[in-house]
C-alpha cells in the first residue's frame, strides 16, 4: 500500500506577515514551515506505515524553497519525495491538477491532506484533487486505520464522531488530531539528507498552469480593531448590558 | 509573540542544511517541553525524567561521538544543541554537557571495547546516566591535589574517598570517577549499587534548580578491575572531557543570552512609562544595543570555535577563551535584561532572573572565570600562575 501526504510550505504561524502591492511579501518571511494540518496528515500516514506497513510518499508543489518541507517529512520518515517545482502564481484548479497528476504518478492508493492550509484557508486542495483523480474524498478526519482491508477514517461531526468506512482508494481531508505529531530525531534528519527528492515540473506532469480556475486578486489585513470602550461605576451597567447585548451579541 | 533568536549577522547561514535542521528541532522541543515546565522543576528542584527519555529520543546525547549508538555529529552541531538547550535552561544544557561530554566522552576515548559496548549505547538513548567526579570539597581549581584514592585488592579496585558539586550524581546510574591509582590519576567507571558508594544529593541551591548537583561518597567502594579506563593516565583524561564541554558551554552561555535579550526587547517594547514604550528612551536602547553587539560577538566566537574543533585545528586556550567570554556577557546580558523588566524581572514569569542565577554557576563550573584567565596568561607569557610553586 502506498499513502499519498500532500505537503504545502506555508510561512511559519509566528513569523511576521507584511503585504505590498496586494500580495504577501514573501522576502520577509523569517520561517517557513509545513502547514499544520498537513502535518497531522503526514502523521497519520506515518501510522499507517509503522501499522499497515504503508510506504508513505509525501509530494510538495511549490518553489524550490519547499522541498525543505519534503526533507522535513523524510526526517520524520517518508520514504519517498515528489517535488513538483513551480515558481509563478497561479489559481487553485491548476494546482489541483499538478497534484492530482503527481498523485497518479505516484502510484499510491490514498491521498492524505489537510483540511486547508494555514496561509491561504481556502479548504479547496482535497476536495478538488479527489474531483480530478475521480475519488471520493472525506473530510475532518482525525484518523484513519486499515481495518479488514477497507480505510476507516474517525471524524468528527456536530454531534460527536463519526467512524466511515472507505472500500477503495480515497482522498482524506485532516483536521487536527488527537496524535501528538512526532519530532525529528537526529538520526531521521541525517538519513532525510540522503534521500532523493524527484523533482518535476508541471510540463513533465502534463499540466498546464495557464488555467487557474480561482485566483486571489488581492489580500489584506484584517480590519483594525476599534479602541475599547471603558465603563465605571454602577450605574453603567445597564448601558454595559445593551452593548453586551445589541453590539457584542453575547449574552 | 514565539521566542525569536537575536541572529543579527545571520551567523547560523553558516551551518549547513542539517545543523539548522536540528537546531529547529531541538528549539521547538524547547519551546514544548522545557519552556513551559521549567519554572515549576526549579521550583521544586528537579529535572524532570521526561526530559531524559525525550533527550535521548532525539538522539542528541553525545552528539560529536561516532560509533556504539552515538550520533556522529559535527562539534558546531554540539554547539547549536547546548545553545537551543541553554536558551531554555542551563540545568537542561548541564545534563547533556555532562552525559555527553563528560561521561559518554572519557568512556569512548579511555575505554575499552567492551566498556563501549556495554555503556555507550544506553547512554546515548537516555536509557543510562551518566556523571563525572573530578571536583572534591577541597580541591575544585585544583584537582590534581585530590585525596580520592584506589589501591588495588585482589581482583577488585577499592576506591575512598569524596566529590562534590557532581551533576547528574543522585540520579546517575554511573559515575565516571577520577581517583588516584599509586599516586597516578586513572578513570573509574562506578555503578549505581556499589558497594560503598553513596551520592546525596545538594539541596539549598539558588541556581540551576532544575538540576540535580550531588556528593559522590566513597567508604571502602569495591568495584571489578575491568571497571578503570584503561585509555589515559594523568590529568589529561578529566581534562579532555573538560574541553568538550567548555566548547559546548560557549555555545550554550549565547543561547541564555538571545533567551534574555528576546525578553528584555518584547519587554521594554510594550512597557509604558511616561506614556511611551520604555524602549523609546535612550538609556534603554543603550542597553539593548549593547546586548545585541555582545551576542553578535559571541556568536561568531562560537561559530569559529566550532569551526576549528570540527577541523581539529584547535588548543585549549581558544576554548578557555570562549568559555570565559561568551558566559561572562551572558551573565551580564542577564543582570542587564533584569534591570529593563524592572520588578517585573525578578518573577518567574520571565526567564531573565532564572537565567541569571544560573549563569553564576556557569561561570564557575568548568574552570572559573579567573582559572580561564590564568590559562590564557600563561600562554600570553609562557609563565603560570595558578601557584606560586614553580
Amino acid at each position: 500500500m502506498k499513502v499519498a501526504v500532500l505537503i504545502k510550505q506555508v510561512p511559519d504561524t509566528t513569523a511576521r506577515i507584511s503585504i505590498s502591492g496586494g500580495l504577501v511579501d514573501e522576502g520577509s518571511i523569517s520561517k517557513w514551515t509545513i502547514s499544520p494540518y498537513d502535518e497531522y496528515a503526514l502523521e497519520a500516514a506515518l501510522k499507517l506505515q509503522s501499522e499497515s506497513g504503508a510506504k508513505v510518499v509525501a509530494i510538495t508543489l511549490g518553489p524550490q524553497r519547499s522541498s525543505k518541507s519534503l526533507i522535513d517529512a523524510a526526517a520524520v520518515g517518508a520514504d519517498e519525495l515528489m517535488h513538483v517545482l513551480y515558481e509563478g502564481d497561479t489559481g487553485s484548479l491548476s494546482l489541483q491538477s499538478a497534484l492530482a497528476a503527481a498523485v497518479r504518478k505516484s502510484e499510491a492508493d490514498i491521498v492524505l491532506a489537510g483540511k486547508q492550509a494555514a496561509d491561504t484557508n481556502s479548504g479547496s486542495t482535497a476536495p478538488g484533487v479527489a474531483q480530478m483523480l475521480g475519488l471520493p474524498c472525506v473530510g475532518l478526519v482525525s484518523e484513519v486505520k486499515v481495518v479488514d482491508g477497507n480505510f476507516v477514517a474517525t471524524r468528527s461531526t456536530s454531534s460527536g464522531m463519526e467512524r466511515v468506512s472507505v472500500n477503495g482508494p480515497c482522498v482524506f481531508a485532516f483536521d487536527k488530531g488527537d496524535e501528538e505529531l512526532r519530532r525529528p530525531n537526529v538520526r531521521g534528519i541525517m538519513m532525510a539528507k540522503k534521500k532523493p527528492i524527484e523533482s518535476l515540473s508541471p510540463a513533465d506532469l502534463g499540466v498546464s498552469m495557464e488555467d487557474g480556475g480561482v485566483n486571489v486578486e488581492s489580500v489584506g489585513y484584517p480590519p483594525e480593531k476599534p479602541a475599547g470602550q471603558t465603563f465605571q461605576g454602577a450605574a453603567s451597567a445597564s448601558e454595559v448590558v445593551t452593548k453586551l447585548r445589541e453590539e457584542a451579541n453575547v449574552i | 509573540m514565539g521566542y525569536e533568536a537575536l541572529d543579527f549577522y545571520d551567523v547560523d547561514s553558516l551551518l549547513t542544511d542539517e545543523e539548522r535542521m536540528i537546531r529547529d528541532a531541538v528549539r521547538d522541543w524547547v519551546d514544548e517541553s522545557v519552556i513551559p515546565k521549567i519554572e515549576n522543576a526549579c521550583r521544586e528542584g528537579v529535572f524532570l525524567d521526561e526530559w531524559r527519555q525525550e533527550l535521548g529520543g532525539m538522539g542528541i546525547l553525545g552528539a560529536p561521538l561516532k560509533g556504539y549508538g552515538c550520533p556522529g555529529l559535527s562539534y558546531t552541531a554540539y554547539g547549536v544543541i547546548c545553545r537551543e538547550l541553554e536558551r531554555g535552561d542551563s540545568g537542561i544544557r548541564s545534563f547533556a554537557s555532562v552525559q555527553g561530554s563528560l561521561a559518554m566522552y572519557p568512556i569512548w576515548d579511555f575505554g575499552s571495547e567492551e566498556q563501549k559496548e556495554k555503556y555507550l549505547p544506553k547512554m546515548a538513548s537516555g536509557e543510562l546516566i551518566g556523571c563525572f567526579g573530578l571536583t572534591e570539597p577541597d580541591y575544585g581549581s585544583n584537582p590534581g591535589d585530590m585525596v580520592t584514592k584506589a589501591e588495588e585488592d585482589d581482583d577488585h579496585y577499592i576506591l575512598n574517598g569524596a566529590k562534590m558539586w557532581i551533576t547528574n550524581g543522585t540520579i546517575a546510574d554511573l559515575a565516571v570517577v577520577w581517583a588516584k591509582l599509586d599516586g597516578v590519576i586513572r578513570g573509574f567507571i562506578v555503578e549505581k549499587g556499589d558497594e560503598g558508594f553513596s551520592a546525596p544529593e545538594m539541596k539549598g541551591k539558588h541556581s540551576l534548580k532544575a538540576s540535580v548537583t550531588s556528593e559522590l561518597v566513597f567508604q571502602d567502594c569495591k568495584i571489578p578491575k575491568d571497571r578503570i579506563l584503561p585509555g589515559v593516565k594523568g590529568l589529561r583524561g578529566p581534562f579532555s572531557c573538560l574541553n568538550n564541554a567548555r566548547f559546548g558551554i560557549s555555545w550554550g552561555a549565547v543561547g541564555a543570552a538571545q533567551s534574555c535579550f528576546d525578553s528584555a526587547r518584547s519587554y521594554a517594547m510594550s512597557r509604558i512609562q511616561f506614556d511611551h514604550p520604555i524602549a523609546a528612551y535612550q538609556l534603554v536602547q543603550n542597553k539593548l544595543a549593547w546586548m545585541l553587539r555582545e551576542i553578535t560577538k559571541a556568536q561568531l566566537l562560537a561559530y569559529h570555535l566550532g569551526v576549528k574543533k570540527d577541523s581539529g585545528e584547535w588548543v585549549p586556550e581558544h576554548i578557555s577563551l570562549a568559555k570565559m567570554n561568551n558566559v561572562d556577557i551572558a551573565l551580564e546580558i542577564a543582570r542587564v535584561a533584569r534591570d529593563i523588566h524592572g520588578a517585573n524581572g525578578i518573577l518567574d514569569e520571565y526567564p531573565v532572573m532564572r537565567h541569571m542565577a544560573n549563569l553564576e554557576s556557569v561561570k564557575t563550573y568548568e574552570g572559573t572565570h579567573d582559572i580561564h584567565n590564568l590559562i590564557l596568561g600563561r600562554h600570553i607569557t609562557g609563565i603560570q600562575a595558578f601557584t606560586r610553586e614553580a
